[in-house]
């Protein structure tokens, strides 16, 4: 059955669309190297050669403008590699639900660079393998659409081949893997349909072994998976790792000297400018003004003590104790836009985790709440033993950039600890962002 | 005696200024940042400004390099800047040239009204305040090359508090004992440290800070 059924999925259709635009991109591919040649023909073409009158400098501009072509091909190689590798992500993303990770991206600007960019020549081997994996692909995608096509065959024919007896006719061409096959009669319809039928029977296999060969070779060549760029990418989130604690130390002190601080000394003068008005012993010269600077004092502990707790809160919200669900409850709770929260956790993650999640989602709830304009939040987390997963979804407006400060920032954030973050947000909404986390560290 | 308040926190600046005016003091201009300060002395010189060391924008020193523009504009003017936590580098910075009318105090120090006040005074008629937290770090940081071996506990604590710019009254009254016994101390410590002895305040300090802070850091 299940056989019967799979050219008539929507994954068939989608694998139809991959596998043709699979053909596409291989033809692109061979049409690269025939740059070299063109451009010698154009370089010949430019200094007159086709034009019989032979020039002395030929020789001259045809020894500079080719290697330079060539240099220029080594150069552009990788960053077109890598665009190509990004759209074919893509496509396999919308098209056939994998999700291939995106390589690190290129260390700098500079030109060296560029020839130097592992995963940028990794996407180039990606683009060449192209080119043999298109050919069981194509041939999936063409028995897919020559299939319906053949199997419609008699469904038309009474509707053209309806001419006044005796009018000669061609025969009508069906296309087969294995050749053409040619009728005249109405009968004859029912053998292509049938061809159509085993081709199209035949063409989701065909396409499944053509894409699932695809996405090894995205996975091997467009994924981030050599131990080298493992290394480079611990190095980049442990350096992140260290910036940002520096950047906590000095936010926390800032604050602290900014609030507490200030309170405190403020709170400390009063004190001694009261105890100045009640006099050493006896009647105290001045009570009303004692009176007056220890109720200020009063105010301002009491305003050193809000600061504090703040402050506090910022550093580690102290009912994250108690887990994930009961601090996201209060986290909810302090929204401005109403939050539905739900928790599904098989057990409790690391104390790391938590934390790093608590913050994803108070931050992913801060912007939502000042950037979205929605009426009403989702925050879930839900989870394996493994990995779990912190989704926030707004019915607001939309637009989010992952690449915006905010969100890049968060991703950077979650990258020392492995995490990855998922981002949905087209133009006019919904918004859906999406991080998972490994359970420990 | 007039006063002008540079201060970027509104709480403690208006507690200041409370405090400043309930004491008798004038406060010429109560400011929030290094640049109306430097406008306000320059408009109307005071006897003296209380400059907080981080102010806006940057919140690093920008009180402190504007004092030190002040000592050099107006020397008129005695400076007393003030901070959260003391840095002797800072304090270096601002006895650079001379130990008059200059003085360098924890933001804490405003608790105690009476010393406070006190420091304030002199530092705008031309004495020295420098923190006892600065004065500890120089005599700790001194103690090795400067012979303070030779002191006895009851020296030392006299020499901190010249070193913080008192007079030998204010000692006295600081340790309770009377001033002919300061001034028995102050020249014993003088003599054991090699030091020329000196009546002027300004002077004294400037040779036990030079002898303590190894010589070159005050010159």
């Amino acid at each position: 059955m299940t056989a019967l059924r799979a050219p008539f999925t929507t994954l068939a259709l989608r694998q139809t669309v991959f596998c043709a635009l699979g053909v596409v991109s291989a033809l692109a591919v061979l049409t690269v190297p025939a740059v070299v040649p063109a451009a010698a023909v154009l370089v010949l073409w430019a200094a007159g050669v086709l034009a019989g009158d032979s020039a002395p400098v030929v020789g001259p501009v045809f020894l500079v403008l080719i290697p330079l072509t060539l240099a220029l091909l080594v150069v552009l190689a990788t960053p077109i590699g890598r665009a190509t590798g990004a759209a074919h992500r893509f496509l396999a993303d919308r098209l056939l639900g994998v999700q291939v990770d995106a390589p690190p991206p290129r260390p700098s600007k500079r030109v060296g660079a560029l020839v130097t960019d592992g995963p940028g020549w990794r996407a180039v081997g990606y683009a060449a393998l192209k080119v043999p994996l298109a050919v069981p692909e194509g041939y999936g995608a063409f028995c897919y659409v020559f299939g319906v096509v053949n199997l419609s065959y008699p469904v038309w024919w009474p509707l053209f081949r309806n001419h006044p007896p005796g009018t000669s006719l061609g025969p009508v061409w069906g296309l087969t893997p294995f050749g053409t096959i040619g009728t005249r009669t109405f009968a004859g319809t029912f053998l292509i349909a049938a061809a159509g039928l085993a081709m199209l029977l035949v063409a989701p296999w065909l396409m499944r072994a053509g894409t699932a060969l695809d996405v090894a070779a995205m996975r091997r060549l467009l994924g981030p998976r050599r131990l080298a760029e493992r290394l480079r990418e611990l190095q980049v989130t442990r350096a992140r790792a260290i910036d940002d604690a520096a950047a906590m130390m000095r936010r926390l002190e800032r604050d602290l000297h900014d609030g507490a601080q200030i309170r405190l000394t403020t709170l400390a003068m009063n004190l001694g400018m009261a105890t100045e008005k009640l006099g050493a012993d006896g009647p105290p010269p001045d009570l009303a003004q004692a009176r007056e600077l220890v109720a200020l004092a009063h105010r301002g502990a009491k305003e050193a003590l809000a600061d504090l707790r703040d402050l506090v809160r910022g550093i580690h919200p102290p009912v994250l104790d108690n887990g994930l669900g009961d601090a996201l409850a209060t986290l909810a709770t302090g929204s401005a836009i109403p939050v539905a929260v739900s928790v599904e956790l098989p057990a409790r993650p690391a104390p790391a985790i938590e934390t790093i999640a608590y913050f994803c989602a108070a931050e992913l709830l801060a912007n939502a709440a000042k950037h979205s304009r929605a009426s009403r939040i989702v925050l879930g987390v839900a989870g394996t033993g493994e990995h779990l997963t912190v989704a926030v979804e707004d019915d607001g407006d939309g637009g989010a950039d992952p690449a915006g400060p905010g969100l890049s920032g968060l991703a950077g954030r979650i990258a020392v600890v492995d995490g990855r973050m998922r981002v949905h947000s087209p133009a006019g909404g919904p918004t859906r962002v999406e991080i998972e986390l490994p359970t420990h560290v | 005696m007039r006063v002008v308040i540079a201060e970027d926190a509104a709480m403690m600046r208006e507690g200041l200024v409370r405090l400043l005016t309930d004491r008798g003091f004038e406060v010429s201009a109560a400011v929030a940042d290094a640049d109306a300060l430097r406008a306000a002395v320059a408009a109307d010189e005071p006897d003296a400004a209380v400059i907080d060391i981080r102010m806006p924008p940057t919140h690093t020193d920008e009180g402190l390099r504007a004092a030190i523009d002040i000592r050099r504009d107006h020397p008129g003017v005695g400076v007393l800047v003030f901070s959260q936590y003391v840095e002797t580098r800072y304090a270096t910075r601002l006895l650079a040239d001379r130990p008059a009318g200059v003085g360098y105090l924890l933001k804490d120090r405003v608790a105690d009204v009476a010393d406070f006040v006190d420091a304030l005074t002199r530092v705008a008629s031309g004495g020295t305040a420098l923190d006892p937290e600065v004065v500890g770090h120089l005599m700790r940081a001194g103690q090795e090359t400067a012979g303070l071996a030779s002191l006895t506990p009851r020296e030392r604590e006299v020499l901190a508090l010249m070193a913080e710019g008192r007079s030998n009254a204010g000692i006295a009254a600081a340790l309770v004992i009377t001033p002919g016994v300061v001034e028995k101390h102050v020249a014993n410590i003088f003599a054991k440290l090699g030091l020329p002895p000196s009546d002027s305040a300004n002077r004294r300090v400037l040779a036990v800070l030079r002898h303590v802070g190894g010589s070159g850091k005050f010159g």
